[in-house]
């Protein structure tokens, strides 16, 4: 997989004129290695297009006065930490500001959680994440974010579930497809991320900082968040300025 | 590869405003100059401050920037012909909109000109470069549904003609005034004209060229326009492919001079989906979704943010291709011809209203 989605960066990079990298990684954490060096992580969820339209919301004043974002990640196996690290990055990029606190319940195995998150800004944030969808199935998110002025979500009302853009319902088959990205065409949506990712790096280095330091921060409150699960305690973290 | 010198025209097209990132940001392109229609486009143009000078006539341009190899022609349809006549006298590689003429005799002028001159003509049909119109093309190659039986297309957006007036003026939309029928107000050059999307697409996909269509009008939801802004399109390929399309300005607006957000009253301002239905089953196709939703500003109303609008890349990147290694573009003036005549009889069994054959490509 990694060779693909290395071809295909080189693909952009030589298209555009930016200087080569290296993707490297696997299992929901993601580096790009610039050829003069520097080994970056990525959050591809934050080039995601549904993502950076929803940031375009919050930011050009389509919501006004955010008050609570909730979010759902259920997936077939994985890690549930990975999942709640990327959708606690949303959440405090999506809403530009870092947590302040948070309180969590699990079960016992840790394959299901229900965290509520306080961010700086009087936000609040409940998360919902599990990882016991049957193999195979796709991962099944909803992201929605709630203003005095407005409601904005990647899922459309009346719908529960992700929508595709193609249903292919055929004798014996049936097989949903999402497809985003022409330059990409052949990668699937996460693969896409994951490049688009590697390729904003190498366009912007001085985006790799931030990268570090909120992939760092995110994997830091997932941590004490699954851990309050044990004590039960609301979790208090350090205030820190997120970009 | 040297960058390709290139500028637009005219900036009335509601096309207009989504070359300019395209333009900048592909870097086999040189984007050096506009020159707008009127005062009033270089007014709207320079909103966008793309920092690309803009004049307000072609010679002017032309003077100042003799070094141009190619513009995008985004003009209204009855500019076409004169400014096709002026790039070809000039060896000027054109792209042009989607509706290069409906006057017959004037295509044929365009293809003997641009033949002439040995320049390319690139019409601008950007769902050959929509991923996901690829992914339901290469479906069909690989026979998931069989043979193919029919198909229902929607091309369906709001009313443009508030920020764009040529598109509700018959003269510059369709080229001449022509009455919708006898005993109607209405004239061509309405909403058929801004949709040619899915009559080219099944042409693609099928492999196949129309044999005949029957058309009718509605009445309009705009009882103020000149021209027709609803339509239903029935018809068969040669290759007996059924289809029924939906062409039409079904999905009102508010009348905005210059679009932004808040222009669409219902949710989601422009659709092309397609059924696909073949003797293995059926494929359900929405060109430009899933998206993400939202309620707030301007007007609190539901609406579609769209997340995917990046057509124009991959057609730039032909454009530069043919010109740069002298190839024909998919989509030329020859190949595009069919699908205007398959338009234009939509056209003309509106008017006799029964079935009218379209002309063999």
């Amino acid at each position: 997989m990694t060779d693909l989605l290395n071809e295909k960066l080189r693909l952009l990079t030589e298209k555009y004129g930016v200087e080569p990298g290296r993707i490297s990684g696997s299992a929901g954490k993601w580096f790009v290695e610039a050829a003069a060096g520097g080994r970056s992580v990525l959050l591809p969820h934050r080039v995601e297009r549904r993502f950076q339209e929803l940031k375009n919301i919050v930011n050009n004043g389509t919501l006004e006065e955010l008050s609570t974002l909730r979010f759902a990640n259920m997936s077939a196996g994985g890690d549930v930490r990975l999942a709640l690290e990327r959708e606690i990055d949303l959440a405090a990029w999506l809403a530009g500001s870092p947590v302040k606190s948070a309180f969590a319940t699990a079960d016992g195995g840790k394959r299901t959680v229900n965290a509520l998150f306080k961010l700086v800004s009087g936000v609040s944030v409940c998360i919902e994440c599990s990882n016991l969808l049957p193999a195979g199935r796709p991962v099944m998110d909803r992201h929605e974010i709630i203003a005095a002025r407005g409601v904005a979500s990647d899922r459309v009302v009346d719908t529960q579930v992700p929508q595709s853009s193609i249903y292919l319902i055929a004798d014996g088959a049936a097989a949903e497809y999402t497809d985003v990205d022409s330059e990409l065409f052949g990668l699937s949506e996460f693969e896409v991320t994951v490049v688009r990712a590697a390729f904003a790096l190498l366009v912007k280095p001085e985006l790799a900082g931030e990268w570090n330091r909120a992939a760092g921060r995110a994997a830091q409150v997932a941590a004490a968040c699954l851990e309050s699960v044990v004590a039960q305690r609301v979790v208090e973290f350090e205030e820190e300025v997120t970009k | 590869m040297k960058p390709l010198k290139i500028a637009m025209m005219s900036l009335t097209h509601g096309h207009t405003r989504k070359y300019y990132q395209t333009l900048r940001d592909n870097r086999k392109l040189d984007w050096v100059a506009s020159c707008a229609e009127d005062l009033h486009a270089r007014e709207v143009y320079e909103l966008y401050k793309t920092g690309v000078p803009c004049y307000l006539s072609a010679e002017e341009m032309f003077a100042a920037h003799p070094d141009i190899e190619a513009v995008v022609l985004a003009s209204a349809n009855d500019r076409h012909m004169e400014q096709v006549r002026f790039c070809a006298g000039r060896g000027i590689h054109i792209l042009s909109m989607k509706i290069p003429t409906f006057d017959m005799a004037e295509y044929d002028e365009m293809i003997r000109l641009c033949d002439k001159a040995g320049i390319v003509c690139q019409v601008e049909l950007e769902m050959h470069y929509n991923p996901v119109v690829l992914r339901l093309r290469r479906l069909i190659e690989e026979g998931v549904l069989g043979r193919i039986l029919s198909i229902q297309a929607t091309n369906i957006t709001l009313s443009p003609v508030w920020a764009f007036p040529w598109q509700g003026d018959p003269k510059a939309s369709y080229g001449k005034v022509v009455p919708l029928r006898a005993g109607d107000s209405r004239f061509r050059g309405g909403a058929l004209c801004d949709h040619p999307h899915i009559f080219d697409l099944i042409r693609w996909l099928t492999g196949s060229d129309f044999e005949s269509v029957y058309a009718e009008v509605a009445p309009n939801l705009r009882s103020d326009l000149k021209v027709e802004d609803m339509m239903l399109v029935n018809g068969r390929m040669k290759n007996g492919v059924s289809f029924l399309f939906d062409p039409s300005w079904s999905r009102m607006e508010e009348r905005l001079k210059v679009p932004a957000p808040g222009w669409e009253v219902f949710p989601k301002r422009m659709e092309v989906n397609l059924t696909v239905v073949g003797e293995k089953g059926v494929i359900a196709c929405d060109c430009f979704g899933p998206n993400v939703y939202h309620n707030g500003a301007p007007n609190d109303r539901y609406t579609v943010q769209y997340t995917y609008f990046d057509e124009w890349i991959g057609l730039i990147d032909e454009f530069v291709d043919c010109i740069r290694n002298h190839r024909q573009p998919q989509i030329n003036l020859k190949w595009h011809k069919h699908t205007i005549e398959a338009m234009n009889a939509c056209y003309d069994s509106v008017a006799v209203n029964r079935l009218c054959a379209v002309p063999k490509a």
